[in-house]
């Protein structure tokens, strides 16, 4: 199941916190059953969503994807007001990764709305130059475009080398377990 | 895909014209009883359209999903899918978007072959026309709410809410329906109705009308 989010979409938010986590959590993903695959699509209209994706990144270089990305949802009601992404990372990670995560987040602070404003769909502009986790996200984004992703959450789940119809919104832990169950009894 | 297949999906892309075209020729017969012929054919044309309408609908929902073959499990399968379907309107709770996923294909698959028989069209036919407005009202609550997702119908590609899929629902889906629901409460109002318009047509080849 690959999922494209955005870190400042409230639907996503809900989507991990309602479905992905419990998902996370139980025996599928731990069982080699289902593989959740995270794709980052960051929307232009969410000025810190681009931003969140880069810390995200960044933590995942030093294995804390995880405890960031839930830290970044569970907290998105505060950090979309003002951006301040960075102390909810560093709340997330031990000191010592916190610190290798400003190292890698060099050359891509957040500068402000009118220098920074995260690339059009259609341009792909580059966001800022000098930050090299935005290849990861820009790779992400080239995936998402040949879905075509036109709204997050869109997940598309794959079986057997066969790839479902490509789905969108919010949908809850009972029905998408049951739709795996059903799934991999075939 | 098979004959009856295509078929279907011909009847539910451009039935709406046919009957259209037949309710323009009904408006322009002056003489009573030809215009009952004429509207009993198209009661059953439009039987034929709206019934392939829903027969499509479910078609789509329980067809099994890429790389499967047909079978028991694989409609389950499918009914599952289109459980993720009905919960991303996030109208009803869980389970009973489940429960509408699990119940609603059968009962478009049974409305469907209600329809194409043409028998208790005063029935079926507003049976149709409330299902259709039922949808149609999903799809703009979820476009008013900012949902960016497949409308769920199954017939043909995926469509997401909004404007576009009310228009095709509205001219595809609900204008045969009511056509056909206006169209048997009159013929039933006619001298010398019957309930069935096939029955009806039937009768006055043989003179019996």
């Amino acid at each position: 199941m690959e999922v494209f989010t955005d870190y400042q979409c409230p639907s996503c938010r809900n989507m991990f916190e309602e479905t992905l986590r419990p998902l996370i959590q139980s025996d599928y993903i731990s069982s080699g059953k289902v593989y959740l695959v995270h794709h980052d699509f960051p929307l232009p209209a969410h000025m810190y969503g681009y931003e969140a994706a880069r810390w995200v990144n960044a933590a995942a270089r030093v294995g804390q994807f995880q405890s960031v990305e839930a830290a970044l949802y569970d907290n998105q009601n505060s950090w979309q007001a003002d951006g301040s992404i960075e102390k909810y990372v560093a709340a997330a990670v031990p000191s010592s990764d916190f610190k290798r995560i400003q190292k890698l987040m060099v050359g891509c602070e957040y500068q402000g709305p009118a220098s920074t404003k995260p690339a059009s769909l259609k341009t792909g502009v580059q966001p800022s130059r000098g930050c090299a986790l935005d290849t990861y996200i820009e790779q992400d984004r080239a995936l998402g475009m040949k879905i075509p992703v036109q709204a997050t959450p869109t997940y598309v789940i794959s079986y057997k080398g066969n790839k479902l119809p490509a789905g969108s919104g919010f949908v809850s832990w009972p029905i998408l377990k049951q739709f795996f169950d059903s799934l991999l009894s075939q | 895909m098979n004959t009856l297949g295509r078929l279907l999906l011909w009847l539910t892309d451009h039935g709406y014209q046919l009957l259209l075209a037949g309710l323009i020729v009904v408006l322009c017969i002056r003489n009573a009883k030809s215009r009952r012929k004429v509207v009993r054919v198209l009661l059953v044309l439009g039987g034929l359209v709206v019934g392939a309408v829903f027969l499509a609908a479910a078609y789509g929902k329980m067809k099994p999903l890429p790389g499967l073959a047909w079978s028991w499990p694989s409609v389950k399968t499918s009914l599952a899918m289109f459980a993720i379907q009905v919960d991303s309107y996030e109208i009803l709770p869980s389970a009973a978007a489940n429960a509408v996923a699990h119940t609603l294909p059968y009962f478009e698959l049974f409305l469907g072959l209600w329809l194409v028989t043409c028998v208790g069209q005063r029935f079926s036919a507003p049976l149709a026309s409330l299902a259709i407005c039922g949808f149609m009202i999903a799809i703009t609550t979820a476009y008013f709410r900012g949902l960016k997702i497949d409308c769920g119908c199954g017939i043909g590609p995926p469509e997401e809410v909004g404007p576009a899929a009310l228009l095709r629902d509205g001219l595809k889906f609900l204008l045969p329906a009511l056509l056909v629901t206006f169209g048997a409460f009159w013929i039933r109002r006619q001298p010398g109705a019957s309930d069935s318009p096939a029955v009806a047509m039937a009768s006055s080849t043989t003179g019996t009308d």
